[in-house]
């Protein structure tokens, strides 16, 4: 696995070290690309930073909370609004967001005095409101405020509130990835055995590493209550502030996202015993295992199986129409820390889309493990790629479809290359059975658009051809089908409502889950409010 | 079985756990050592019809959990497995466990793995 120079950065040689191509029958140990290190000088990173690692990618998918920046307003505005983490309760968390709006006047003089006053006002403008996690920002940080001292004044004077404070300014770390690590320990630390929850069913998780993008947590959820598992706390998308302050009363974490969300889950097996297991929820196949894994450890292997079964037989033909039509389709599989291996095998082995490349913008070496082993061989990995490097991959690579974030993504549509959304998706929810088949529908239609392939046209030197009428992206997909597969009565396409969440919040609405009492494992349904909302009550802290 | 066919039968679990299996890239070294000395161990017994569990730890059950997965799969894509006396089966699973003891951790080239804490 030799590294792979890039002809625009032989002015960079330390880039050298951070792409690797894969060839057949070498090994990890071979090469590796390295990873989370600074950003070298000269090369244009297309990082976040670490607060927005902190703040935006796992403080505010929780629900029920204020996050306010302390910091100038332009920190949370740019971390607003850019990912969908929705919630099941009005979308507060994406409605607002918070700054205390720090000037030059304060980083002279101090902010301290104006972050209780802000946060005081914060939760008057919003009574409902009773939780609020605070991060600090370069600016906070460089001048030393006191952000704990601010926050237990607070909530001497307002008893009724709880505050959580993120120490992860943006250069606390090389990237949004030290953020991760800061806001996983600091909420273990500070929040964790602060509230002891009312468990209700004899099988008790923590869904962790999952942000509820365009609704995957409420897709996975509906499986969980059908195999009869409390879900204790979400960490952290559609997840309460109080429930993840229970997060030790879990008898196993599930974790999505190890990038993010390791850490946590490692610090809870070494304090309190919980064990990690880590799942994929991408891919009928690796949701599957995944559903299995979590059935044998609490011996409910049957209820994982019927889940499967029933998600397999309705989803499965819709899968097939468009796994027939995507084979062969090359992919630059270029997501930010952990969708790089999420999706890798699974695009391929299922869909039969060709990845020819993966790369992470702020994974650290471990994701390159897992990505250069899921990955086929000829697939080029790298590691933080700057624009230039990006732009000639593309041009060597000759992807039909790129699934990274907005800013390469617009780069990638620049130079006439369909982009996915790998971050905030483009119609998910892509987890599940039924999110996997949106995300085929997808990729298909980008691939095949009929508006992209006139976008292949230039105008001012290609012949337009005026000999052709209306088109479909069918009459290009169906091209070198066989009959019998383009009139095959079994296979169809997705059949996923414009907006499936709606009908996953009805089917809650039911309350037909069964659960085992945790005592007598007696099934039986349980109150909708605990569903939607675990009781919690405060532990006295010496 | 000689030494060459059971490495390659081992290369074929090999690949199947690289592509599929997120256990084995724990981010420590100490760390994937037990992840691999208790999974590969309990898959291993699972194959040959051993007693497998331990007690009934959290820590336990997740380990036991990994392997009979693994051993799903293994039987699913692996058919020759049934018909691999378990003296064969042993041997391969502690080739498989060396080799990966290598890869991911003696012979790994991510310079997090000794990093002491999390």
């Amino acid at each position: 696995m030799p590294y792979h120079e890039f002809e625009c950065s032989k002015c960079i040689p330390e880039r050298l070290h951070h792409a690797v191509d894969k060839n057949k029958g070498e090994e990890l140990t071979d090469a590796l690309p390295l990873g989370y290190l600074g950003t070298i000088p000269g090369t244009i990173s297309e990082r976040g930073c670490a607060y927005c690692g902190a703040k935006h990618v796992i403080g505010t998918p929780m629900k029920d909370v204020i996050h306010l920046s302390h910091g100038p307003i332009g920190c949370t505005y740019d971390t607003w609004q850019t990912k969908r983490y929705i919630s099941d309760d009005g979308n507060f968390q994406l409605k607002y967001t918070f700054a205390s709006n720090m000037k030059e006047s304060h980083i002279v003089f101090g902010a301290g005095g104006m972050l209780k006053k802000n946060i005081i006002e914060a939760f008057k403008a919003f009574p409902s409101i009773k939780r609020m996690t605070i991060y600090q920002t370069c600016a906070s940080a460089l001048i030393g405020d006191d952000i704990d001292a601010v926050a237990s004044e607070v909530m001497e004077e307002m008893p009724d509130v709880k505050i959580f404070t993120c120490h992860s300014p943006g250069f606390a770390g090389p990237s949004q990835s030290g953020g991760h690590h800061k806001i996983n320990l600091a909420w273990l630390s500070q929040m964790v055995g602060t509230g002891e929850p009312e468990i209700w069913s004899k099988y008790v998780i923590n869904y962790v590493g999952e942000y509820n993008i365009q609704g995957d947590q409420e897709m996975m959820r509906d499986y969980f209550f059908r195999m009869g598992i409390q879900i204790l706390s979400t960490f952290t998308g559609n997840g309460h502030f109080d429930d993840l302050r229970c997060m030790h009363r879990a008898q196993l974490n599930v974790l999505e996202c190890a990038r993010s969300a390791e850490y946590i889950c490692d610090e809870l097996r070494v304090r309190y015993g919980i064990p990690r297991m880590d799942i994929d929820g991408f891919g009928f196949e690796a949701t599957s295992d995944s559903l299995m894994k979590i059935g044998y450890f609490f011996g409910i292997e049957d209820k994982a199986r019927q889940v499967i079964e029933e998600e397999t037989a309705r989803w499965k033909p819709e899968l097939d129409w468009y796994a027939a039509r995507l084979k062969g389709v090359k992919v630059c599989l270029w997501p930010g820390g952990s969708k790089l291996w999420h999706w890798a095998h699974s695009i391929h082995s299922e869909m039969g889309v060709d990845v020819v490349s993966v790369y992470t913008k702020f994974g650290h070496q471990g994701d390159m493990e897992k990505g250069i082993s899921r990955c086929e061989p000829g697939a080029l990995a790298i590691d933080d790629p700057n624009e230039l490097e990006s732009i000639e991959a593309m041009y060597k690579l000759k992807p039909d479809v790129i699934f990274t974030g907005k800013r390469p993504g617009e780069v990638a549509k620049k130079i006439r290359v369909p982009y996915l959304n790998a971050h905030g998706y483009h119609n998910g929810p892509y987890k599940g059975y039924e999110g996997w088949v949106r995300f085929a529908r997808d990729i298909y239609n980008a691939v095949y658009s009929p508006i992209h392939k006139l976008s292949l046209l230039d105008i001012s030197k290609d012949e337009i051809p005026t000999d052709k009428g209306f088109e479909t992206p069918q009459m290009f997909s169906d091209v070198n089908l066989s009959d019998e597969i383009k009139n095959s009565d079994v296979l169809r396409k997705c059949t996923s409502k414009f907006d499936p969440i709606p009908g996953y919040r009805a089917k809650m609405q039911k309350n037909e889950y069964l659960f085992p009492d945790p005592v007598t494992g007696e099934l039986r349904t349980v109150p909708l409010e605990k569903l939607l909302k675990n009781k919690v009550v405060d532990v006295e802290q010496e | 079985m000689d030494k060459k066919t059971a490495e390659e039968k081992m290369g074929l679990l090999e690949s199947y756990i690289a592509k599929h299996s997120l256990w084995q890239y724990n981010s420590r070294g100490w760390d994937r050592e037990l992840q691999n000395e208790h999974i590969l161990g309990k898959t291993k017994q699972i194959l040959c019809g051993e007693k497998a569990r331990e007690n009934d730890s959290y820590s336990d059950k997740y380990y036991w959990s990994e392997a009979k997965t693994l051993v799903d799969a293994f039987n699913k894509y692996f058919p020759w497995l049934k018909e691999t006396s378990k003296e064969d089966i042993a041997v391969i699973m502690q080739m498989l466990k060396d080799k990966m003891d290598y890869t991911m951790i003696k012979g790994s080239l991510n310079k997090e793995l000794t990093k002491e804490q999390y």
